[in-house]
């Protein structure tokens, strides 16, 4: 087997690793999203599990929630709900948008998973002050961990945990550096599958794994096909059809700009005496998503992975009622178009439903790139 | 998709109209300020007013805008315009109503009565966390300096932790110098005086929701939707005050008079979400029924449930940090869950209608876990359906009275069978 398709078959199927790591007596800790700081709940030695949604329909949590909310958010809940996630013995999530503050009250009303934490992490970056109160809640987060893993967490293991995750950081990012090839070495459907796996695998095994996968990348043959550099930004995505839907229009993916891909691993933890300080600088200082202030920094992460994988055009797949993005998408329309970006906006389910429409209208795009 | 007719709700109190008319005086006031070259702000949510009073800020806070549109059924116009400038249907319409407002070239005359164009923006994300971005649009439209408060969740309950009210007191603090460099210089005297108002406002409210307790109801949903215009725009005036001391005195004597909306209550509801301000009339429609609507949750959207003993003067800032993050609508829901099973016991409900607003994100959410909460605690049933409050484009008369019809039906039988 590939690495790729090695990682690819942890991403689809962890249950095994889940068992493994479960049989050596240590906890899972389930997460949302990338301003969740992983390295601590690492560094209590438990494993950070991100949540994902899956392609299955929702059967029980639209009694829950209204279909209002965004799907990618019921979509959760709803495997919560059928005890898909009863393996977890904790969850974490951050205060990023009205959907997930409401899956938290949902969750700690409805679902029975022991441990239930918010970290109530600032929306405006580079803030002196922001940056001082959040130092507080991560400190208060930090003892919680330490609580539910029944381990203490030093300076030392805070550090080398902070390295760990560095490390795969610079790792994708240099896996990332081989799509500004003309062709690019890997697919953007490949490259979703890779983020996301390494998202999703204990970060010691994602290492090696990646330094196989980069040497291994790195001798495939450029691609014969050529044809329009496109970025793909917007709400979540966590499969590739979308992306491959592109690609098979004759589109060639080059970047992404998702909380799957890019803004996961785009910037690494500084170096600082205190480990937990460096992490709250991290995350006060880093204006990826759309949920963050102020969008001028939001725009120029954008704009820098625009010209650094040379996009000629850019897509929006933005989830219906992911209102973020549904904001952004009409605020970025006009200062991409100033830019001589041609942008497409859709928006779309999370379970995929009228791609035949949507091809049209992406090939039409390609088309006139 | 608009069946039937739309209709004014009727009001019973003489200090409704009062209010209605400082509505007006506000609005008007805000125009002469501008002409006279004075900066306008405009804000919004749970931003506390009293800064902008303290200051002598004139301020438009952009709820009530789309609001007043939307009872003279221009508000479906001009969320249809912001769609043309690229917004999409689901984001809040109150927040697409008044982009259409601000993008519209030439004013609606009714539209002109209130029109004021910012001079300064100051926005928060709460209490809804996304929707404050519409004022990016403004700040980009009108090119004004715009400033953003940051407001931590509150996931403590009733009792805020000190650096939370530290750090947002801080911001309002830095929103005071923002606002200082446009010549709105602060004079701490007169904030400790705002804050003092502010809290006589709301125990004044509280003593007004006490009367409004009583059975029978001496004032209904549509006096109270105008009648929280007070604790929207005027906290920390004395006009605030004035207007809430005649109201309590007002309704004071209906209940001690025995007065009520109805002649015989048969039926009391709680409305929880958006009522649809283009068609007030669907307020009274359950009075058919001998069922008065005796309160709706809008009414504290911007404040007001919360207990003023909290606010103290000397302590301004804090005190004004406190309320904001302690508000019910502030995520997480433990304190709105508990103040709709409180309120739907003490003001003796038997039913609550919850509306869905397809494009709010933030009270739909909640909605199951406030009905199951008031079920468990005080076996009162709750119906919710689907009703934007504010987009006439998305409502449906026929279909809105069918869901009243049978909700109330069913009270109404099971009233019966005891
Ligand atoms: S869009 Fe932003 S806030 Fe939402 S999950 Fe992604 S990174 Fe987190
Ligand atoms: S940012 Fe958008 S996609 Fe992500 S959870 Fe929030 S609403 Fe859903
Ligand atoms: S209706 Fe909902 S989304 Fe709109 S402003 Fe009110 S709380 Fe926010």
């Amino acid at each position: 087997m590939s690495t790729i398709d090695t990682m690819r078959d942890i991403l689809h199927n962890p249950e095994r690793l889940v068992a493994d790591w479960k049989a050596q007596g240590k906890k899972i800790v389930g997460y949302r999203c990338i301003y969740v700081p992983e390295e601590i709940i690492w560094a209590a030695g438990m494993w950070p599990y991100p949540i994902f949604g899956t392609p299955e329909a929702i059967t029980q949590a639209d009694s829950y929630f209204q279909p209002c909310t965004c799907e990618f958010i019921r979509n959760i809940f709803d495997h919560a709900l059928d005890g898909k996630l009863n393996f977890l013995d904790g969850l974490v999530l951050c205060n990023t948008c009205d959907a997930v503050r409401h899956l938290y009250d949902m969750w700690i009303t409805y679902i029975k998973v022991p441990d239930c934490h918010i970290i109530n992490n600032p929306q405006k970056m580079y803030d002196e002050s922001g940056y001082k109160y959040y130092c507080v809640e991560l400190k208060r987060f930090k003892s919680e961990m330490e609580n539910l893993s029944g381990n203490g967490i030093s300076d030392e293991s805070l550090q080398s945990a902070i390295n760990l995750h560095n490390q795969t950081r610079g790792l994708l990012k240099e896996l990332y550096s081989l799509r500004k090839k003309d062709p690019p070495l890997i697919s953007g459907g490949e490259a979703l599958d890779i983020v996301m796996a390494s998202m999703l695998m204990p970060k010691d095994k994602c290492n090696q794994q990646l330094q196989q996968l980069i040497a291994e990348v790195k001798t495939r043959e450029s691609p014969k096909t050529r044809g329009p550099r496109i970025l793909i930004t917007g709400s979540i995505i966590d499969d590739p059809t979308l992306i491959q839907l592109v690609e098979e229009v004759g589109g060639v993916v080059v970047a992404d700009d998702l909380c799957t891909t890019t803004k996961y691993f785009w910037q690494e933890v500084g170096q600082n005496k205190d480990p937990l300080d460096a992490l709250s600088r991290y995350n006060t200082e880093r204006c990826l998503c759309s949920c963050m202030h102020p969008p001028e920094r939001r725009f120029d992460y954008l704009w820098e992975l625009i010209e650094e994988f040379g996009a000629n055009g850019v897509i929006y797949f933005n989830l219906k009622y992911c209102h973020p993005f549904l904001y952004e998408a009409a605020l970025f329309r006009e200062k991409l178009a100033a830019k001589d970006v041609p942008t497409l906006m859709l928006e779309v389910d999370h379970s995929l439903s009228g791609l035949g429409q949507l091809r049209t209208r992406i090939q039409a795009f390609i088309e006139m790139l | 998709m608009v069946t039937g007719a739309t209709a004014p709700g009727k009001k019973s109190l003489q200090t409704t109209l009062e209010i209605s008319r400082a509505v007006k005086a506000y609005y008007g006031g805000v125009q002469a300020a501008k002409q006279e070259g004075k900066p306008i702000v405009w804000s919004y949510g749970l931003i506390p007013r009293e800064i902008f009073h303290a200051v002598g800020a004139p301020v438009i806070y952009l709820e009530h805008l789309p609001l007043l549109m939307s009872t003279k059924q221009l508000s479906g116009r001009y969320c249809q315009i912001a769609e043309e400038e690229g917004f999409s249907r689901d984001v809040c319409a109150f927040h697409r109503c008044f982009i259409g407002c601000a993008a519209e070239e030439e004013k609606h005359p009714y539209l002109a009565k209130f029109w004021a164009p910012p001079d300064l923006i100051v926005a928060s994300n709460l209490p809804c966390m996304s929707e404050s971005k519409s004022f990016l649009y403004a700040a980009n439209h009108f090119n004004c300096p715009y400033f953003f408060i940051d407001a931590p969740i509150n996931i403590w309950g009733k009792e805020i932790p000190d650096y939370a009210v530290e750090y947002y007191a801080g911001q309002l603090g830095e929103a005071l110098d923002f606002l200082g460099g446009y010549g709105y210089r602060l004079d701490w005297a007169k904030l400790k005086e705002a804050v003092a108002l502010s809290r006589r406002l709301v125990y004044l409210w509280r003593e007004i929701d006490e009367y409004r307790k009583a059975i029978p109801a001496p004032m209904g949903i549509v006096d109270g939707l105008t009648c929280a215009f007070p604790l929207i725009q005027l906290p920390g005036t004395k006009l605030g005050v004035e207007l809430y001391e005649r109201l309590r005195d007002e309704i004071k004597e209906r209940v001690e008079n025995k007065i009520g909306v109805l002649e015989e209550e048969k039926l009391r509801l709680l409305w929880i979400g958006v009522p649809p301000f283009y068609n007030m009339g669907l307020l009274n429609y359950p009075e058919q029924y001998g069922a008065i609507v005796v309160k709706s949750f809008v009414e504290y959207l911007a404040g007001g449930a919360f207990d003023p003993a909290i606010m103290d003067p000397e302590k301004p800032l804090e005190s004004l940090a406190t309320k904001a993050l302690v508000d019910i609508v502030n995520p997480t829901y433990q304190n709105m869950i508990d103040f709709a099973v409180q309120t739907a016991k003490d003001f003796s409900v038997d039913g609550q209608i919850a509306l869905v607003k397809r494009s709010c994100g933030l009270i739909p959410g909640v909605l199951r876990l406030v009905k199951d909460a008031v079920y468990q605690a005080d076996g009162i049933p709750t119906t919710i359906f689907d009703l934007d409050g504010m987009d006439l484009r998305e409502y449906d008369d026929a279909a809105t009275k069918a869901n009243i019809d049978s909700f109330i039906e069913t009270l109404l039988d099971s009233k019966r069978r005891g």
